[in-house]
């Protein structure tokens, strides 16, 4: 039988008391030495101090701009056509009837769609296929992850010459096979088309961290409970549908929201590989062209609030419906 | 163990290395943010921050600068669209940026307006601009020289005169019919498949197709209060959009071209022998594209070609780089005195290799000046000199009293609709009422 600790008479002061206790008697010299823990805690700022110029940057670089966007986007704010004067809805309503960011707005809805699914179902198929320890794994993950380091526009500058109509590698590939006249359009010809290949190059980024993440997840699932479930004799698909994927659950939401943020916002591939062409230009884009080539920045900023707002509305319904907290 | 007075002096020191930072991140590096206008009338012994689209000039150039005046350059170079850009956003928020910077001759109506840079002409003699720089008309807006041109880019016709000889083709067209039956004749013989090259591409350089070709039909696009000139189905402007996109519907022109943009198409078609000609191309090009051996497999093939017109040639479009002061510069009369170096006869005559190849700067296709281009093809060191001389001194602007200060909306609904117009998602007439309702609503706002 293991003896209960005995309360010391005098109990050992721990590191952190030593402050506090000379705190405490500060001024009282005359009574002997207090040897319990004070009742109020003393103001320590050495935490708030180290963390404020993180803080304030964080204030003046995002939470001061973002008030900044909300309030004058209910302003018109033109540089051509001053005073900056109260517009209360207007520019939502102008953005509204702007038929290049309505159509922009479908195509940043098709870049989610594509982006978001295809990300995310690839991202789990390669964790899974890394999920067990093999010779070269960590190998096989940096490699992996060099797109996600690449620079948008360097992507896009990339796949600029492999979609390229005339001397592409796509298209010199179907000339090479005979599979074609290989002088084949591939991009701005069909917006779903266009869609289609610019959001390819998107999830060819994103795939990695998405990978990364829930690689993440699953390595935190005991391998008890595949032994137990093959005990129990459940085949991959099962093991993969009980286990696997409910415990990686966290993993995809957070995938899921930042490739939802990746993809509401994109700018550099399709601005790269289509121009401003209908066909793939991003909500993003017209952004930068009301604010910088308009240079009606309250237009600007209301389509940024709203983009804003949409994120924030849609990552809220990923965490709502697929994350879930799990506790091994 | 941390004594209460060890504690504090940690806090002081944390607090002391927090402000630190914050200064030093907030700080805009150069001794703080000037006023917003005005400036220090300092000229020696100062530093000048240049902020160009292109690669610096030999360091021996700005040496030579240095030497003479005292004033020190910094150049920071980045991309066109990203300067404009940072030169919006500065302006906007009354913030340094650069002492000299790009101004794009599109956007000289809109940043006369605004007032964002200085007027030149109290720092240069305009007179003497004037009389050899064709194209300063270009950067004027009511009397106001808002930036000088320091490159003479302006649009024009390329052939590749061997696909021409294939062809049967000896002698070069003048006008606009013989021209567009030359390149039938290439494609119906098979020399080339796609004998020209347009880039419809949904960016700047298909306006600037649009525009040449336009004032090649012998027209303008716009009036001078904005309104559109190219309405009316037998209007220059329309006839112009008509007849390119029926170059691609007609298979003058490679289907794939409706996603190439005007460099894609220089390197990849015409460099490459794929394409027999640009009807807009950019000056210089066959010296710094179409003879570099390393990047062209038609070097020595390539000629310049008076711009067919209606009736015989036409005038060709200017497309000039310049360079101005913005008001929030630090060093206004330092920035003066480096502009009028730079487009001095005597530094594009360095720059042009006229004196050695030592300060020889690669980005400058074609000096501003006209004397100096004269003395480039006497001296034989540009292709095709002497034509493209003479063609300098017809160039003439896209928009004779100044761009719209709303140009960059105009052109985006140019080249989105024209595009359109090419992918076959919409007609000639749709596009083209499309960009007038852009024009006539922004000429109407402004």
């Amino acid at each position: 039988m293991i003896p209960a600790p005995r309360r010391s008479a005098t109990p050992t002061p721990r590191a952190d008391d030593t402050v506090r206790d000379e705190v405490v008697l500060a001024g009282r010299n005359d009574r002997p030495a207090r040897t319990t823990r004070p009742l109020v805690r003393r103001f320590d700022a050495l935490p708030y101090v180290l963390v404020a110029p993180v803080a304030i940057f964080i204030v003046g670089l995002a939470i001061v701009p973002a008030l900044f966007t909300i309030i004058e986007s209910f302003f018109t704010v033109d540089e051509l056509n001053p005073p900056t004067r109260f517009a209360g809805l207007g520019n939502f309503v102008q953005l509204l009837h702007n038929h290049a960011v309505t159509n922009s707005a479908v195509n940043t809805a098709l870049y989610v769609v594509v982006g978001v699914t295809l990300s995310t179902v690839l991202g789990m198929a390669m964790a899974v296929l890394l999920q067990r320890p093999f010779r070269g794994r960590g190998l096989v993950i940096a490699i992996l992850i060099l797109p996600w380091a690449l620079p948008g526009v360097v992507e896009g500058i990339l796949w600029s010459g492999i979609f390229d109509p005339n001397a592409g590698l796509i298209n010199s590939l179907i000339a090479t096979f005979h599979l074609g006249a290989g002088d084949g359009v591939l991009l701005g010809q069909n917006r779903l088309l266009t869609v289609g290949l610019i959001g390819l190059v998107q999830v060819w980024q994103m795939t990695p961290l998405s990978t990364l993440l829930i690689f993440a997840a699953l390595q935190l699932i005991p391998e008890e409970l595949y032994e137990a479930a093959v005990v129990d004799g459940a085949n991959q698909w099962r093991r993969f549908t009980a286990i696997t994927l409910p415990l990686a659950r966290p993993g995809i939401a957070v995938a899921m929201v930042q490739a939802l943020i990746a993809t509401l916002n994109i700018f550099d591939q399709p601005y790269v590989l289509n121009g401003a062409a209908s066909t793939g230009s991003s909500v993003t884009m017209e952004t930068y062209f009301v604010s910088f080539q308009n240079l009606n920045f309250g237009q600007g900023y209301a389509l940024s609030l709203v983009v804003a707002l949409v994120t924030v509305a849609l990552s809220l319904l990923v965490v709502r419906f697929i994350y879930r907290k799990v506790e091994l | 163990m941390t004594t209460r007075r060890s504690r504090a002096a940690w806090q002081g020191a944390a607090g002391l290395t927090a402000v630190a930072l914050l200064t030093a991140a907030c700080s805009s590096g150069g001794g703080g943010t000037p006023a917003a206008t005005g400036g220090s009338t300092q000229t020696s012994g100062v530093t000048i921050t240049v902020a160009l689209p292109t690669d610096p000039p030999p360091q021996a150039d700005l040496d030579a600068f240095t030497k003479a005046t005292g004033i020190k350059v910094t150049w920071s170079s980045s991309d066109w669209d990203s300067l404009q850009t940072k030169i919006s956003a500065a302006a906007t928020a009354n913030t340094y940026f650069a002492d000299v910077t790009n101004v794009d001759w599109s956007r000289v109506g809109q940043l006369g307006k605004l007032g964002w840079f200085l007027p030149l002409e109290t720092y240069l003699d305009a007179n003497s601009l004037k009389s050899d720089m064709p194209q300063l008309a270009s950067f004027t807006l009511d009397g106001h020289i808002v930036g000088v041109p320091y490159d003479s880019s302006y649009m024009v016709t390329t052939v590749n005169t061997e696909l021409f000889a294939k062809a049967g083709i000896t002698t070069m067209p003048t006008t606009i019919d013989e021209y567009t039956n030359d390149l039938k004749q290439i494609k119906d013989k098979g020399v080339v498949q796609y004998p020209l090259n347009i880039p419809f591409a949904a960016a700047e350089g298909l306006s600037t197709y649009w525009y040449e070709t336009t004032q090649a039909f012998g027209g303008t696009v716009l009036d001078a209060k904005g309104k559109p000139q190219f309405t009316d189905p037998s209007s220059p402007g329309y006839k112009a959009a008509q007849w390119m996109v029926d170059a691609v519907k007609n298979g003058l022109v490679p289907p794939g071209n409706i996603n190439v943009n005007d460099s894609q198409g220089e390197q990849t078609l015409m460099a490459q022998g794929q394409a027999a000609s640009t009807f807009s191309d950019y000056s210089g090009l066959i010296n710094s594209l179409y003879n570099v051996t390393d990047s062209s497999t038609v070097s020595g093939k390539i000629q310049y070609l008076a711009t067919p017109g209606v009736n015989g040639p036409a005038s060709n479009l200017s497309n000039p780089d310049g360079m101005g002061i913005p008001k929030q510069a630090k060093y206004p009369q330092a920035a003066a005195k480096f502009i009028d170096w730079f487009v001095s006869a005597s530094t594009q005559e360095d720059f042009s290799g006229l004196n050695g190849q030592d300060k020889v700067w690669g980005s400058s296709f074609i000096p501003s000046r006209l004397s100096v281009v004269q003395k480039l093809a006497q001296a034989g060191s540009l292709a095709d000199g002497e034509r493209l001389a003479g063609m300098l001194k017809t160039a003439s602007p896209v928009f004779p009293d100044g761009a719209p200060t709303w140009y960059p909306t105009f052109s985006n609904a140019v080249y989105t609709n024209l595009h359109a117009a090419a992918t076959g998602s919409m007609s000639v007439a749709d596009a083209i009422k499309a960009i007038s309702d852009v024009a006539n609503q922004q000429a109407g706002n402004s």
